[in-house]
């Protein structure tokens, strides 16, 4: 019977078995739950969000019903929850147990392979249906944390490029404006360009499913495998579903993690046969427009230096009294 | 009746099924089963028969089934629309 496991004793016993398999455990979850025999722990797996983690079996009880049966518990967990689709990271080798349950492969990479429960994928790209046009078409994703007169820049070079292009704007709410804030800045601010489609990313590019780092060995280039799947993802998944030839990325100068990022898509997009263009950043008195160079502005209250950054229709809202809660946000924190 | 919560019924294991059941405007049924190709028209009848008992006209049903038979399918659907419904 599988069970909750809530007490230090057995999360300590999960530990131990985790770690016997050569994975890292992990304490942030929601859920951990156990099946024991003999009053042994004998398997054990772990929900964060919609995210299957810490899935192990010990050997000797392994090709049996116990995976369907922790998945089950761990499903019931989140009833709740309202969730679509479940993610699972697993070994390539490991896939079938779970394409048997009925989980299908979003993307296979040589060391991992990324599973879904549910139809998020099929659901989200009916949902885009309409915005889909032949062509060579091309792709940008951004956070537009918020939209500046560099994103729009960049939208207006690649939009003359390619016959639609399409604005990716990564759903993920931890930014220190919201989600819907984000989007809509996107949408008003590119309203005027014919040949421009703004949609939301969903789980698809960019997003909290990424790969848990107890996968591997310490020392494995996390990062660098994290930014694979999430290229893979949207080379496989997302470009073939909106005819989506090139992706545009904007040159890099601060972020680190950010210019890695650019870097990889190069090399794998480019082995997907996706071309990647990168656009040099506008700059305004020899300094490129960024958005964090927007929020440090706006925490200053800079309002006459936002002018020459954003675009009037995020100058409104930065204006507006819907920004109190942002400049809250930005007081109170750092970076993002 | 009338699709109240979002809730969830059976289990991942072979031979039986997990449906999900939550409030929409509309009525929406999707199916994934591992022998959706033969079995997926009597699946839907299941369901639809199981909505017409509970004279239901809007929600969303999803039906992940690894090859449950009929009384099975039937079983889980009462149990969900019930939990659904209360």
């Amino acid at each position: 019977m599988v069970v909750r496991l809530i007490s230090e004793r057995d999360q300590n016993s999960a530990r131990q078995l985790v770690e016997a398999q050569g994975f890292r455990f992990e304490e942030n979850f929601d859920v951990l739950v156990g099946v024991f025999d003999a009053g042994e722990l004998i398997a054990t797996a772990a929900r964060e969000g919609h995210i299957f983690k810490m899935i192990c079996i010990r050997e000797d009880f392994q090709g049996g019903s116990l995976l369907g049966e922790l998945l089950t518990e761990l499903i019931a967990s989140c009833s709740a929850c309202r969730r679509d689709n479940f993610f699972v990271f697993t070994k390539p080798e490991r896939r079938s147990s779970f394409e048997q349950l009925n989980f299908r492969v979003l993307v296979e990479h040589p060391q991992l392979c990324l599973l879904e429960y549910g139809n998020g994928l099929q659901n989200y790209l009916r949902q885009q249906r309409e915005l889909v046009r032949p062509g060579n078409n091309g792709a940008i994703v951004m956070n537009a944390n918020p939209f500046t007169l560099g994103h729009l820049y960049l939208v207006e070079q690649a939009a003359a490029q390619v016959d639609q292009l399409y604005l990716f704007v990564v759903r993920e709410d931890c930014s220190t404006f919201p989600f819907a804030t984000r989007i809509a800045l996107v949408r008003e601010g590119v309203a005027h360009l014919a040949n421009v489609s703004v949609l939301e990313t969903s789980d698809y590019a960019v997003s909290r499913v990424t790969f848990p780092a107890y996968f591997l060995k310490a020392g494995a280039d996390v990062e660098t495998l994290q930014m694979e799947v999430d290229l893979l993802l949207f080379a496989r998944c997302l470009a073939p579903a909106f005819n989506i030839t090139t992706r545009f990325v904007g040159t890099e100068p601060y972020c680190r993690v950010t210019r890695h990022y650019n870097e990889t898509m190069i090399r794998l997009l480019a082995e997907e046969g996706i071309k990647t263009v990168l656009l040099s950043r506008r700059e305004v008195k020899g300094e490129p427009i960024s958005a964090s160079l927007v929020r440090r502005l706006l925490k200053k209250e800079a309002f006459e230096e936002l002018d020459s950054l954003v675009p009037e229709t995020t100058l409104a809202c930065l204006r507006s009294h819907q920004a109190a809660e942002i400049h809250e946000r930005l007081r109170a924190q750092g970076r993002h | 009746m009338e699709i109240k919560r979002a809730v969830q019924a059976g289990t991942m294991q072979s031979s039986d099924l997990m449906v999900f059941i939550e409030p929409a405007d509309e009525l929406e049924i999707e199916i994934e089963s591992t022998v959706k190709k033969q079995f997926e028209h009597l699946i839907r009848a299941q369901i639809e028969a199981a909505l017409e008992t509970f004279a239901i006209c809007s929600g969303r049903i999803r039906v992940n089934d690894r090859g449950a038979l009929d009384y099975a399918i039937a079983a889980r659907l009462e149990t969900g629309l019930r939990r659904a419904c209360s």
